[in-house]
């Protein structure tokens, strides 16, 4: 691999707006730059520059905050894929003329799919990946939290929705807030989707007292990461829980629970015995009605429906009738003792498909 | 089995704080909440014995009440924390989610409170008597995981483990409670692994101006608090048979008790029976069913 000049380098990487998904980076690590980007993979980080501003206005720093991005900026990153329904669909490849900034919180690769109401995404020149003093490319799974084996005592509550936006995230803060409320300790945490401070930001608001994500497990995206990695991250992100005296976590998966791996991890045996419990978030009766039936195909019975249905009492009384199940808003969540009742609640058919 | 009456009430000439190892201090209401509370701060505090929380009932003289209860302690190792739910504010406090919720205000106090020989309010036992025994079971109900060991004194009336709407069973109510509608059966089966201990006077069984009274209620539970806490027992420790789990859950019966909680201390032996690690050992009669 062909080495960058030093100088200049360090000079870049320091002045470079470095993003949320290079949290764990230790900064000083990155000495050097190796310019074959187009051989980038998953996680390497990227130095590069603003070429033409898109749909991605702002990126959200490490130091959670967003920042305003200007022609020209430098910017450190995390090459990856990532798949969101209502924006970019990309993959974890770099083209050395330009590539696309695929998330804010730091995802860079290959647009192939976006939303109709989506602009183009923000377009950026790779100068490089970062690498170490030995020339070495730095990839986020250097600074992972340490592989652990998942917790036996620990109560996990999952979290997921009919899509993107149907209100996983709010619901899964409310939990949180409800069981911080109880007495609990808790961890909230992120096990699929693309790395970005508003899930994280949204937890660490509701008082948890442990929040970490797929990129804590090494991951900028799960978007098209090896199943086995991903379950492997879930179980690191729920020990790491545990070694912070959390007694319990709420679990939040990304997108929908047809997306590719979302629903992999459902439908895995091992990854849903992990679970005491699923909340499942929906926009509304007939998302509700499908989904429940979905879910159930894969044997899981949610505890509750939530989500942005709530604000819509016909929808509600409609989805419980059609599905049979509570439906419960987020200032009900946000409530000690339904909190604390949710997690003494139990899915049967989940443990009657682990018996078989 | 018991000693007399005269032999466990306290030595003429002393007033009980003057005997206690603790010190009774009245904390202010907390603004939010409108809670306060007495508290009993030990001589020598035991950070490791989790701290006892006792609640009232109706009549409220909460101070008196922690000073029977603590002058039949036999050391000044453990903090003991009294709510004072008052009638302005506090009304209907038995029900836990009636009208305002008594188990937020009692959750904040917790939480705010820094007290000596108090390092973990995580975990602690819950003891309450009368309207007190009902707010304690309820909120043990919906708080199970808080809770180190439940003792019920002379409940009036009970949320059973069965279909009835809550808070007289279960089920969830038609009308939402306080802007929710509680998912309670979930944690019956955490609720049954405690160790719940019910105690009622032998003569406990007047139809007082106090207890709740009603076709339903006498069919569902008794005409007395003694069939009440008879038959609530029975349920639980059914339920518990149905769950596959081991009973924890006693019934004790007072000799001679009424629906008095200076007789059930004094005269019942309330604080041997529950606590014995905290009474003196002629204070500790053996367990009764």
């Amino acid at each position: 691999m062909k080495i960058a000049n030093l100088m200049n380098t360090v000079d870049m990487i320091q002045a470079a707006k470095w993003a949320f998904s290079t949290r764990r980076v230790k900064q000083n690590d990155a000495v050097g730059l190796c310019n074959d980007v187009g051989l980038a993979r998953s996680g390497d980080l990227v130095l590069g520059r603003i070429q033409r501003i898109g749909s991605h206005k702002r990126i959200q720093l490490r130091s959670g905050r967003p920042n305003e991005l200007y022609q020209g900026d430098l910017i450190i990153v995390a090459c990856g894929a990532r798949y969101a329904s209502d924006q970019f669909e990309g993959i974890a490849q770099l083209n050395p003329q330009g590539a696309d900034l695929l998330a804010g919180g730091g995802c860079l690769g290959k647009m192939r799919v976006r939303n109709g109401k989506m602009k183009l995404p923000t377009r950026v020149l790779p100068i490089g990946l970062l690498t170490d003093e030995k020339g070495a490319v730095l990839n986020l799974d250097q600074y992972a939290l340490p592989l652990a084996i998942r917790p036996q005592k620990l109560t996990a509550i999952g979290v997921v929705g009919a899509s993107m936006n149907s209100g996983k995230t709010d619901a899964t803060a409310s939990l949180v807030h409800g069981l911080r409320l109880a007495g609990y300790r808790v961890a909230a945490l992120k096990a699929t989707g693309t790395g970005a401070f508003g899930d994280y930001n949204a937890y660490v608001d509701a008082g948890a007292d442990f929040t970490a994500d797929f990129t804590d497990a090494g991951m900028v995206s799960t978007y098209e990461q090896p199943l086995l990695r991903i379950e492997r991250g879930i179980d690191t992100l729920l020990g790491a829980a545990d070694n912070n005296g959390c007694n319990i976590a709420v679990v939040e998966f990304a997108d929908g629970v047809l997306q590719q791996e979302t629903a992999a991890m459902l439908k895995n045996p091992r990854v849903c015995s992990a679970f005491g419990g699923f909340l499942y978030a929906v926009p509304d009766s007939l998302a509700a009605l499908g989904g429940a039936y979905a879910l159930k195909q894969i044997g899981i019975v949610p505890l509750a429906l939530t989500g942005l249905i709530t604000q819509s009492p016909l929808n509600v009384n409609e989805a419980e009738k059609a599905t049979g199940l509570p439906v419960i808003s987020r200032e009900e969540l946000r409530d000690p003792a339904q909190a604390s009742c949710l997690v003494n609640s139990n899915t049967s058919i989940v443990k009657q498909r682990l018996v078989v | 089995m018991f000693k007399s009456p005269l032999e466990i009430l306290p030595p003429p000439g002393k007033s009980q704080s003057q005997i206690s190892l603790h010190k009774i201090r009245r904390v202010a209401s907390d603004q939010l909440t409108g809670l306060g509370c007495w508290v009993a701060i030990p001589t020598t505090p035991d950070p490791s014995l989790p701290p006892l929380v006792v609640v009232h009932g109706v009549y409220r003289d909460v101070e008196g009440m922690l000073k029977v209860l603590t002058s039949r302690f036999s050391h000044g190792r453990r903090t003991v924390i009294a709510p004072v739910f008052d009638e302005t504010n506090w009304r209907g406090y038995q029900r836990v989610l009636a009208e305002r919720r008594a188990d937020l205000a009692l959750l904040s106090l917790l939480k705010s409170i820094n007290l000596p020989g108090v390092a973990d309010i995580s975990s602690f036992d819950l003891l309450g008597y009368s309207g007190g025994a009902q707010f304690a079971h309820r909120f043990a109900l919906l708080y199970p995981h808080l809770i180190n060991r439940l003792a019920l004194c002379s409940a009036g009336w009970y949320t059973f483990p069965d279909n009835s709407p809550y808070p007289y069973g279960l089920a969830r109510p038609e009308k939402k409670l306080q802007g929710f509608t509680p998912l309670v059966r979930s944690n019956l089966s955490a609720f049954l692994r405690l160790p719940i201990e019910v105690f009622v006077g032998e003569r406990d069984t007047d139809q007082d101006q106090n207890l709740r009274r009603g076709k339903a209620i006498d069919r569902q539970q008794g005409d007395n608090r003694v069939e009440r806490a008879t038959n609530w027992v029975k349920a639980l420790n059914e339920a518990v048979c149905a769950q596959g789990l081991t009973s924890q859950v006693n019934l004790t019966v007072m000799d001679g008790c009424g629906h008095d909680w200076r007789e059930c201390v004094y005269l019942g032996g309330l604080v041997g029976l529950w606590l014995p690690r905290e009474a003196p050992e002629h204070l500790a009669p053996k367990m009764t069913q």
